[in-house]
């Protein structure tokens, strides 16, 4: 298998000299592009790239167009449909759908309950009437708010 | 289905870009990591392989189980060719050596 490369003297590197601060703003341009990849890549390739843009700047390929080719891979990379990311986007719609489908039958069980005990006349003897209260001898009638009268056997009963 | 439809339907090659096909070729005398690869492939076609272009023919190859990546060495992982990959390459190989042949023929039957 061929070596790694050419090995270069620490004077020759861009890491060295004057130029200390380019190189790091160098390095730190390949990582952001780098960090652009999804976490599944970047956990397969993301050391042995981060090397391997360094071999390359070593040899003399502008970092630039390195971190512009990681860049462009990396847009790729979210564009390419992946088997594993098609299998979460189908749980994540059965999961959407069974969520849904739970709150429609939790809003139709609540609402079955309230459409029982709707207003239908009971078959009682008792009555409602809305409308202010007829003076009850020692009953003080509520400020302002409308009263339901309950006449039930004879008795009044305000609600 | 005539023969040249079956043989064009096996060149599985034919729609995975030039950087696939040369990384192929590169991997066909042996495994090799991607700095490797782009220094080989440079030398071999004058072609200079970003390392995003690289790292994605790579998958893209290994998703199809033309290559395969063997264990790491440090932080390298090296790759190799499959039989498969190295079926489907000839079968490329040949297909763009009838293409070349027709092309010069022509080239000569013009006169240019």
């Amino acid at each position: 298998m061929p070596e790694a490369g050419p090995e270069t003297g620490p004077e020759t590197g861009p890491e060295t000299g004057p130029e200390t601060g380019t190189a790091s703003g160098v390095a730190r341009l390949v990582e952001i592009a780098l960090r652009c990849y999804p976490a599944r890549w970047r956990r397969r390739h993301g050391a042995e790239a981060a090397e391997l843009a360094a071999l390359l700047i070593r040899d003399g390929t502008p970092a630039g167009s390195i971190a512009w080719s990681y860049l462009a891979g990396a847009a790729r990379e979210w564009l390419t449909p992946h088997p594993a990311r098609r299998l979460r986007t189908v749980a994540c719609a059965l999961l959407v759908a069974a969520c849904s489908l739970g709150v429609s039958a939790g809003l139709l069980a609540s609402a079955a309950p309230a459409r029982a005990a709707s207003p239908s006349p009971p078959p009682g003897p008792a009555q409602c009437r809305s409308g202010p209260a007829a003076p009850v001898p020692g009953v003080i009638p509520a400020l302002g708010r409308p009263q339901v009268i309950i006449r039930e056997a004879g008795h009044d009963r305000s609600c | 289905m005539s023969r040249q439809d079956a043989l064009t339907e096996q060149d599985v090659l034919r729609r995975v870009g030039e950087a696939s096909v040369l990384i192929l070729i590169s991997l066909a005398d042996g495994p090799k990591h991607g700095y490797a690869l782009i220094q080989d492939i440079k030398e071999l076609a004058g072609v200079e392989l970003g390392p995003g272009t690289l790292y994605g023919a790579l998958d893209r190859l290994e998703r199809l189980g033309l290559i395969d990546a063997l264990p790491a060495e440090d932080r390298r992982h090296p790759y190799r060719i499959t039989a498969p990959g190295a079926a489907a390459l000839r079968v490329h190989l040949d297909s763009l050596e009838r293409v070349s042949a027709a092309g010069r023929l022509r080239l000569q039957l013009g006169g240019i």
